[in-house]
């Protein structure tokens, strides 16, 4: 249990809690119930915190999965620096947001979701787990010729690349691959058996 | 196609249901609610069945599955859960939506004709207050949040990075289950038990003819009687033969919850499953002897008195002194015999379980000896194995010709075929083996280099040379590229590079026009794509290759 990082399981929880509050919001002011203002600011704030929750944060050991597209959000979030990185700050956020949309019946379950999530993210952060954004690795350019060996210089029988590797950083320690004369590990014979 | 069930039987008692009644504002959200009802009872009790892996693994291994299509379709059992658990989230959804309308409708629409038949307590009562006071309000509610946590945690990327919220959270399933029992328990549908004396459009002589005519067209929720369709009130005041007359007030009585028959018997099922397991998994095994093997793998060789598994098969190892709730599965790289009982697992070391477990079983100071004295063993920690349980690569004995294809580590299943073939091969139906095992590293070979080399020596020495035709790949180039002074008969099978897999196909093609073979494989996701998108393209040599897919989590 010790290794669970709680703030990737938030982080879903809060995307999917945003799209139930614009579901919700969408039934309120759609059936134009009473107070349906409250489902104008759901879908506001629905649409906000999906966005806010778009980009995964990178996990702490091993490699994350990113959204489709998360690079520009990441752009975006990383801009607020402790703002977004810090979970404290998300989770007090969330439940503030979450609480105006728990006065309509029709968005009162995103409230709900959006308070679990903040409650999570708040474990996350008494954890010290922080928001890191993922960076694209820089692209490795292939070094031409890197791979191509250099032929061997003996011509067969050849030793194993053990053997052959004390004569060969001998002579590259004497300067200059010199074709020496030939060292044949089995006694080469030219008789035709 | 559950999902084109669910689709279907949403739609046709959606249609029965608005056939059946009079178009009012309130039948809209009524009618989907209803409808997303019945679907999610038939998903609620269907997404049970496939988790009852010991009733799979029996099915499978029975005589009465005779046909492999039922077999292959119970290697989908995963995705079929997963599907139906889709299918639960879209359409509780579509169920919250349309009760919260139908909540604010029956605040707004109090009948004081029917009393009975209301929801709300009187006129305009607060929607928030029936949700949150009656039973099904409150259960929903409840549902729904338990819904969203196994939801949200039930994801690719939580199940691939942190299983154990996964776990844990989908345990709550319980709980939702009983939640549903309570849920349908609030007697809010209603059928009329006094349908002789007071039948639906009967006129009240009691009642201002103002509001006879609203009876007929209200719409109350009982499903035995139509109306008549195409009903209307001056038909009724032409026709005399068609009035009848009230002779008591109507009576209702809850109906019988539906949902308690749908899901009674999988639910129950299941808990008798796993109470069989647990009952089945109590007695602890007994460590033989514990291996370490290079590159980070560690075999285990234990008994356990009445234990069976077929090649092929995994088990669920649980160490309470590693973790007392944890437990993973691993599997059976040999499997028990009529001659021996001793059955074993190979395990490689990622992560903080398997660490654990190993330092435990092979204690830090004499991890570079291979294998342990025999007097250790009563250091062994308890060990507790839950299983067998089924897995698509039993199928590779049934196939005339089988093509199977191993990514490091994935050689385990495998290697269990290949010692039942040892044992014995003419009972099965195997007649020619392709085994391609892909390492990264050349030490991996030595895992099951011994056992390769006895099988081909067997098959050599009963004149079968090819029934086993083994092909070894090193994918890493740089570095030593022989497996051991002793083994040549799988230095000259050992490839340097990746195969070729098109060339590959083709060869076993033409080497077996006609035929169906079997490719199983076990490895990365990668591999598992190319190898199905290559099983499934036609050849010239009439071959059909039957890919059949494992599904991990």
């Amino acid at each position: 249990m010790g290794q669970i990082e709680w703030a990737m399981w938030a982080n879903e929880q809060a995307l999917a809690s945003g799209l139930i509050l614009i579901t919700g919001g969408i039934v309120a002011t759609a059936g134009r119930f009473t107070q349906w203002y409250f489902g104008a600011y759901s879908i506001v704030a629905g649409v906000f915190v999906c966005l806010l929750e778009y980009p995964r944060g990178k996990r702490k050991k091993g490699s994350t999965m990113e959204r489709c597209g998360q690079k520009y959000m990441t752009a975006v979030v990383k801009l607020f620096g402790p703002l977004t990185r810090n979970y404290y700050i998300r989770a007090v956020l969330h439940l503030l947001l979450s609480v105006p949309a728990g006065f309509l019946l029709a968005t009162i379950l995103g409230t709900a979701c959006l308070a679990i999530a903040s409650g999570i993210y708040l474990l996350a952060a008494v954890r010290g787990e922080q928001w890191t954004p993922i960076e694209p690795k820089p692209q490795e350019r292939p070094q031409v010729g890197g791979t191509i060996k250099q032929p061997p210089s003996n011509p067969p029988p050849r030793p194993p690349a053990e053997a052959r590797k004390k004569p060969s950083e001998e002579e590259a320690a004497a300067e200059g691959p010199s074709a020496g004369p030939q060292d044949n590990p089995i006694p080469v014979t030219d008789d035709v058996v | 196609m559950s999902w084109s069930l669910s689709v279907r039987c949403s739609s046709w008692l959606y249609l029965v249901i608005f056939s059946k009644s009079v178009i009012r504002n309130i039948c809209l959200g009524l009618c989907l609610s209803r409808a997303s009802a019945s679907v999610l009872n038939l998903n609620c009790s269907l997404i049970l069945l496939p988790m009852c892996r010991t009733l799979l693994a029996y099915l499978r291994g029975s005589q009465k599955v005779p046909s492999r299509r039922t077999r292959r379709l119970l290697d989908k059992s995963r995705t079929f859960h997963i599907t139906c658990g889709v299918t639960i989230c879209i359409f509780s959804g579509v169920h919250v939506a349309a009760h919260l309308v139908n909540a604010l409708s029956f605040s707004v629409n109090y009948s004081e004709d029917f009393v009975e038949l209301n929801a709300a307590r009187y006129q305009d009562e607060d929607p928030r207050k029936l949700l949150f006071t009656t039973v099904p309000g409150l259960t929903g509610v409840c549902m729904v949040v338990v819904l969203f946590l196994m939801i949200t945690a039930s994801t690719y990327a939580i199940r691939v990075s942190n299983y154990d919220i996964f776990w844990y959270t989908h345990n709550l399933f319980f709980v939702f289950y009983m939640l549903l029992m309570l849920h349908v328990s609030g007697g809010l549908l209603k059928y009329q038990t006094n349908l002789d004396t007071h039948p639906p459009g009967c006129i009240n002589l009691n009642r201002t003819s103002s509001q006879n005519i609203s009876l007929p067209e209200y719409f109350s929720e009982h499903f035995h009687e139509p109306f008549p369709e195409g009903f209307s009130k001056s038909e009724e005041f032409a026709q005399n033969t068609f009035v009848k007359i009230c002779v008591e007030e109507p009576r209702f009585q809850a109906n019988f919850p539906q949902t308690w028959l749908w899901i009674s018997g999988p639910l129950c099922l299941y808990c008798a499953e796993r109470l069989y397991r647990y009952i089945r998994s109590n007695k602890p095994v007994t460590i033989i002897s514990v291996i370490s093997h290079p590159s980070d793998v560690m075999e285990i060789r234990m008994v356990k008195e009445n234990f069976k598994a077929r090649p092929g098969q995994y088990i669920i190892l649980h160490c309470p002194s590693v973790s007392a709730l944890e437990n993973h599965p691993f599997t059976l790289t040999m499997c028990p015999t009529e001659t021996k009982s001793t059955f074993g697992v190979h395990l490689k070391i990622v992560g903080d379980w398997t660490e654990r477990f190993r330092d435990l079983l092979l204690p830090p100071s004499s991890q570079d000896s291979e294998i342990l004295p025999f007097i250790q063993s009563r250091n062994y920690p308890k060990l507790y194995i839950d299983g067998p349980f089924g897995s698509p690569f039993e199928e590779s004995l049934n196939y005339e010709v089988s093509l199977c294809v191993a990514g490091g580590i994935g050689v385990t299943p495998f290697a269990s075929i290949l010692n039942t073939l040892l044992d014995d091969w003419k009972p099965y139906k195997l007649r020619r083996l392709y085994f391609i095992w892909v390492c990264r590293d050349i030490q991996s070979f030595c895992w099951f280099a011994d056992l390769l080399c006895v099988l081909h020596n067997k098959f050599w020495q009963e004149n079968r040379p090819d029934y086993v035709n083994i092909q070894l790949y090193l994918s890493r180039t740089d570095g030593i590229q022989i497996i051991g002074e002793k083994y040549h008969i799988l230095n000259s099978r050992l490839f340097i590079g990746r195969p070729r897999w098109k060339l590959l196909f083709d060869e076993i093609a033409k080497c077996n026009r006609g035929k169906t073979v079997g490719v199983f494989c076990c490895g990365p996701n990668s591999l598992s794509k190319t190898l199905h998108k290559l099983s499934n393209q036609n050849n010239s040599y009439g071959t059909r290759f039957e890919y059949n897919k494992e599904s991990f989590s």
